[in-house]
């Protein structure tokens, strides 16, 4: 049996599931873990609840397929763990936020030198300041800048006004560089 | 160290741009999950009104000229998912169809394998062989602890919590 290389649409995994074909949701999952685990871990900035949600969105977005549009199911999924991850955040806000790196970095900045050694010093210095913000700035920031999403959407994600979405992400950045210039001097 | 502070914010976009490793065995968890959703797949479809009414018709004809229908009424349809990219080709095999590849063989789509069966309520063992050859347990389930094969398998109970 030979493996097929051609990519289906989004849609096209959609219909199928709805057919009843459950392995094209895997696809789907697949797809979009890495991406949007990558937005769950910066806003939550705990990995096991930032997976934990990421789980979850996944199960509700199939049990509420029928109410997707097809062709725009990227977008539906990230306003399932737009809202997941300010649930979680609310709940995690009173922990610490905590930041583990993986074990292979970690004992290969032991042996690599100077250079990793500063590269994990800076990812946790980045980590740190980003825990400082606002939950709204770092929402607003993290879609616009690091997802890469245009105010349009990220404002149909989050229900919020465009302008206030520009005010939060002109703000985010004033922190940071503000909470950057503090650990700086510390 | 920062001369320019827009510079400092370039350089943590950057560097919140780098992939996350994200736990590899989410997918197989997901895929768990969902197949347990009631009614499969199939569990979230919207029908209108008509075709309900439809579907509830066409199910009291086959209920009455099938008598035997109605014990398949109390079976359970359940979802087998194996994330497995390289297999050429992937069957359920377990104690409801006598551990034979030819009886469920799985479809796949880009790497993940699935196929349903309808299981009375018990206790079973299954496994997934890989290829022809390579028996593998469920990642997603526990291990059968009893298996006499020497062979990894897994169990599943039908009508109460799998266990």
């Amino acid at each position: 049996m030979s493996i097929d290389k051609v990519e289906s649409s989004d849609a096209e995994l959609v219909r199928r599931v709805r057919a009843g074909d459950i392995s094209a949701y895997g696809v789907l999952v697949s797809r979009y873990r890495d991406r949007l685990g990558r937005y769950a871990v910066h806003m939550i900035g705990n990995r096991e609840d930032a997976e934990e949600a990421l789980q979850d969105t996944f199960v509700r977005a199939y049990r509420s397929l029928a109410r997707c549009d097809a062709a725009r199911f990227g977008a539906w999924l990230y306003g399932i763990l737009v809202n997941r991850c300010r649930t979680t955040g609310a709940r995690a806000a009173r922990r610490r936020r905590m930041f583990v790196h993986d074990a292979d970095a970690l004992q290969g900045s032991l042996h690599a030198g100077n250079d990793q050694a500063d590269r994990l010093e800076w990812s946790d210095t980045v980590d740190r300041a980003l825990a400082k913000l606002n939950p709204e700035y770092r929402e607003a920031f993290l879609l616009k800048h690091v997802e890469d999403l245009e105010y349009e959407q990220i404002a149909e994600l989050t229900g919020a006004g465009i302008s206030a979405l520009k005010m939060r992400v002109k703000r985010a950045r004033e922190q940071l560089q503000q909470i950057l210039k503090e650990a700086e001097h510390v | 160290m920062f001369d320019r502070h827009e510079d400092v914010v370039e350089r943590v976009i950057q560097q919140l741009r780098r992939p996350v490793a994200i736990d590899p065995g989410l997918d197989a968890r997901v895929m768990r999950e969902i197949a347990q959703t009631p009614g499969g797949s199939r569990g979230w479809r919207v029908w209108p009104y008509w075709a309900s009414l439809a579907a509830a018709a066409v199910l009291a004809i086959v209920l009455v000229a099938h008598p035997r229908s109605r014990q398949r009424e109390s079976a359970d349809l359940l979802q087998f998912v194996l994330v497995a990219p390289q297999a050429a080709s992937v069957s359920l095999v377990g104690d409801f169809n006598d551990w034979d590849p030819a009886r469920s063989p799985m479809r796949t789509a880009q790497g993940v394998w699935a196929t349903a069966v309808r299981l009375a309520p018990g206790r079973y063992r299954y496994a997934f062989l890989v290829n022809g050859v390579e028996w593998r347990a469920d990642p997603a389930a526990p291990s059968a602890k009893d298996d006499e094969f020497g062979t990894p398998s897994s169990v599943v109970t039908v009508g109460g919590k799998r266990s």
